[in-house]
């Protein structure tokens, strides 16, 4: 039997399968849009927002919890995601560059950067890390602009809430007001929150404490924490061992407790580390959702500071 | 003696010095006269800070007038937070803080106001397009007969280190609705027939601009490009999951590919719940193994329909078909039917291990005219021919990948069919570089009848800004 006389039957087949999956999903689908369709690029964004919006609309989140956005390669899906969104709300950062090839492959072109439906997080923050003098990739992949984890710190909630609100009730001003009272009322429960977190790890103000990725500045700002190194020196690049041997040493000499390993990396090196130095190593993830019943905002933090807390009361 | 004398006579003036530094009358009023220019500089010190607190709090003071202004222009339903934030372990109230405002705005003028399609740099040194430069370097190792013959995978290239593409790629956006993309390639080709005869060839890979706000959310491109046809055709040579592209693409369209293609092409991403996307183009068929007409008169016909479907957790599976259809270099209709697939499982969390298993069938139709005799006059008559290649990758980490790669195909006008099992590894010490070795086994029968056993090797490595990975 020839082979190229099932080429027909074969496409007819792949058509057939593509149109029976379709029609299975068109049957989910919920029948009347919600009047806010927001996009957020990053799990932090996308819980934020979802506080802010409350039922005034959907949120959909571009990327899955607990993914890592370094890795993060385009999918299909999520030029589906930003088709239909109507707002973007992004880091405004590198964290999130590669949703400018998605927005260009969507067809909506109301979602390109720089226009008025797309909203930058970290407008008006204060950054941390921006690198100065030459930045090259001799260092890694880095942030240039600054690093991009501020969501970590919840300190910075009145100015992100505020960009995202004033953004939101820029396209739909008759939503506004409702917007403010969301992103009030989420504001006093994240104070009430913060006060708590605050006491919790006031006892351990000073503490120093060693990081897999570049990712808690903020968080260690926000409680008096003291960054005395990074494993990864160069983003995206694994560490030297002259530079494990260094940073053990200094973690010896100066006492640094914990190794805090976002959940998306492999564990063996910061292990090794924490094992070498006499630490404690702790993984927590770093975006709302990667643990079951964390996808809020303040539920995640919640989780975030007590695993902290918890590891650093240990003796 | 006299001698002694004339060496002794520095001595009072030795003493004379010393005694200078010893304690007496003169010494006191000396400190006293100290004394009073360290108060004088105290006194001119503390002027200086009177003047600078001073000055301080008429910044100050002004600077509070500008923000109560400024405060007072913001609209009410528009909260503002506050600047900076809080010192570390500072009490900050939050709910409090919800009546400050990010940064402004551009106002209307701003935003309507013409703006410059690109300049090499801003006051903040930022350029306003990106610069990538890629370096892809590949080593064939293989038989002497294959080296004589030329007929490795890389022809005219067996048993050397070459520069397969070098590429300088510019890419950016044009203005607010258009973007455009210029990549300019170098690379080493076999030129002629002895194994002397190589030239690196320039050539623009892609230059075409691409149209972001058309009606009925429309995306279309023109210039140089890569057709979307099949899966791996609109993959750059660097980006290839293996070091070679699989046979049946290279049989049909040439070590090429259907690249560099002049013409139009417009895209849709269908408004249904799955991902469904639409394309669309005319080209000029440029590629001289398939579609080699060169006009617009006869112009090479694209179109592909590719769907998504998210499985979450169990992974993500792509689908495509795609037609091409124009006319040969020799005046008759070509048209190539592709059908791809790839599906793609990662472990939750760190997405590693991660799984791909893709691959693609190719069939083409084409009308050739066969040689007369005396017996029987020239004729016309239809070749179908197919041939496809199959997959399977296992990402270990974020560093280390094994593959195995399996091609089967028929020649695409000359009689004969081949067959190749291609395992491979990848190691990526960063995003930025890959290195990879290959090992591939073919046999051929017909006009590539040969068994031959190759090792490739490949050094990539990307210098600047390069585009996100994709599915």
């Amino acid at each position: 039997m020839r082979p190229r006389r099932h080429v027909p039957a074969l496409l007819g087949s792949a058509l057939a399968l593509a149109a029976a999956v379709h029609l299975a999903l068109l049957a989910t689908e919920p029948a009347a849009e919600p009047p806010l369709r927001v996009l957020a690029t990053l799990p932090d964004l996308w819980s934020i927002t979802r506080a802010i919006v409350g039922d005034l609309g959907r949120v959909e989140v571009a990327t899955r919890p607990g993914q890592n956005p370094h890795d993060l390669e385009i999918r299909p899906s999520q030029i589906l995601l930003v088709k239909r969104a109507e707002i973007l709300v992004r880091n405004g950062l590198e964290e999130d560059a590669w949703i400018d090839p998605v927005v260009e492959s969507s067809g909506n072109p109301r979602l390109l950067r720089g226009s008025a439906s797309v909203i930058e997080a970290a407008q008006g923050l204060e950054l941390l890390k921006i690198p100065s003098g030459r930045v090259d990739r001799s260092a890694g992949d880095v942030h240039p602009s600054g690093n991009p984890h501020f969501t970590l710190d919840p300190g910075t909630m009145p100015t992100v809430s505020a960009s995202i609100a004033q953004g939101l009730a820029r396209l739909r001003p008759d939503l506004g007001p409702r917007l403010e009272a969301n992103r009030r009322e989420f504001l006093m429960r994240v104070e009430a929150r913060f006060q708590r977190w605050r006491e919790m790890l006031a006892p351990y103000r000073g503490a120093r404490v060693v990081s897999y990725h570049d990712s808690w500045p903020y968080f260690y700002r926000a409680y008096g924490l003291v960054e005395l190194g990074v494993i990864e020196d160069r983003p995206g690049v694994p560490p030297t061992p002259q530079h494990l041997v260094s940073l053990v040493r200094q973690m010896k000499e100066r006492g640094a407790r914990i190794v805090v390993l976002e959940s998306w990396y492999p564990p063996d090196t910061a292990a090794a580390v924490a094992r070498l130095a006499g630490a404690k190593l702790v993984v927590i993830p770093q975006s709302p959702g990667a643990v079951r019943g964390t996808d809020d905002y303040i539920a995640h933090m919640e989780h975030v500071v007590t695993a902290l807390a918890k590891a650093l009361a240990e003796p | 003696m006299r001698m002694h004398t004339a060496h002794l006579w520095p001595l009072p003036i030795l003493l004379l010095s010393l005694g200078s530094y010893l304690p007496g009358s003169a010494q006191a009023q000396d400190v006293d006269a100290v004394r009073q220019e360290l108060g004088a500089v105290r006194r001119q010190l503390d002027s200086i800070r009177e003047q600078y607190e001073k000055r301080l709090r008429e910044l100050t003071e002004r600077l509070e007038q500008l923000e109560t202004q400024r405060q007072a222009a913001t609209p009410a339903a528009v909260p503002a937070p506050s600047g900076a934030p809080p010192s570390p372990g500072q009490a900050v109230p939050l709910a409090a803080a919800a009546t400050a405002s990010p940064a402004g705005e551009p106002s209307l003028r701003e935003m309507l106001a013409p703006r410059q399609p690109f300049a090499l740099a801003q006051p903040g040194r930022t350029l306003l397009f990106d610069i990538g430069v890629g370096g892809d370097f590949v080593a064939d190792f293989t038989s002497r007969t294959r080296e004589r013959r030329r007929d490795g995978t890389f022809a005219g290239r067996e048993n050397r280190m070459f520069p397969r593409e070098v590429e300088l790629g510019l890419f950016g956006r044009v203005d607010p609705y258009a973007s455009a993309v210029v990549r300019l390639s170098a690379g080493e080709e076999a030129a002629g027939l002895e194994p002397s005869d190589r030239s690196v060839n320039v050539a623009v890979d892609e230059a075409n601009l691409t149209l972001l706000a058309l009606p009925l959310g429309t995306t279309a491109r023109l210039g140089v490009m890569r057709p979307r046809f099949g899966t791996l055709n609109v993959v750059h040579q660097d980006d290839l999951p293996q070091i070679d592209r699989p046979n049946v693409l290279s049989r049909f369209f040439g070590e090429e590919q259907l690249d560099g293609e002049k013409g139009v092409e417009a895209f849709w991403v269908l408004p249904l719940p799955v991902y469904n996307e639409l394309s669309l183009g005319a080209f000029d068929g440029d590629n001289e193994v398939a579609f080699g007409r060169g006009t617009l008169r006869d112009p090479l016909v694209i179109g592909r329909w590719r769907t998504f479907v998210e499985l979450e957790e169990h992974g993500g599976l792509q689908i495509d078909l795609s037609a091409a259809s124009g006319i040969a270099a020799d005046a008759h209709r070509n048209t190539v039917l592709g059908l791809g697939a790839k599906y793609k499982w990662a472990a939750p969390g760190s997405g590693f291990p991660l799984f791909t298993v893709a691959g693609e069938a190719l069939y083409a139709m084409r009308t050739v005219t066969t040689e007369g005799d005396d017996t029987a006059p020239p004729r016309e008559r239809r070749l179908d021919r197919w041939g496809g290649y199959l997959y399977g990758q296992w990402d270990f980490n974020r560093r280390w990948a094994a593959g195995l790669r399996g091609d089967w195909t028929e020649l695409a006008v000359e009689r004969g069919r081949e067959w190749a099992v291609s395992p491979y590894l990848q190691f990526k010490p960063s995003e930025f570089l890959r290195f990879r070795v290959q090992y591939k086994h073919s046999e051929g029968t017909g006009a590539v009848e040969r068994v031959a056993n190759e090792i490739f090797l490949q050094g990539t490595f990307i210098l600047g800004a390069h585009p996100t990975e994709r599915f």
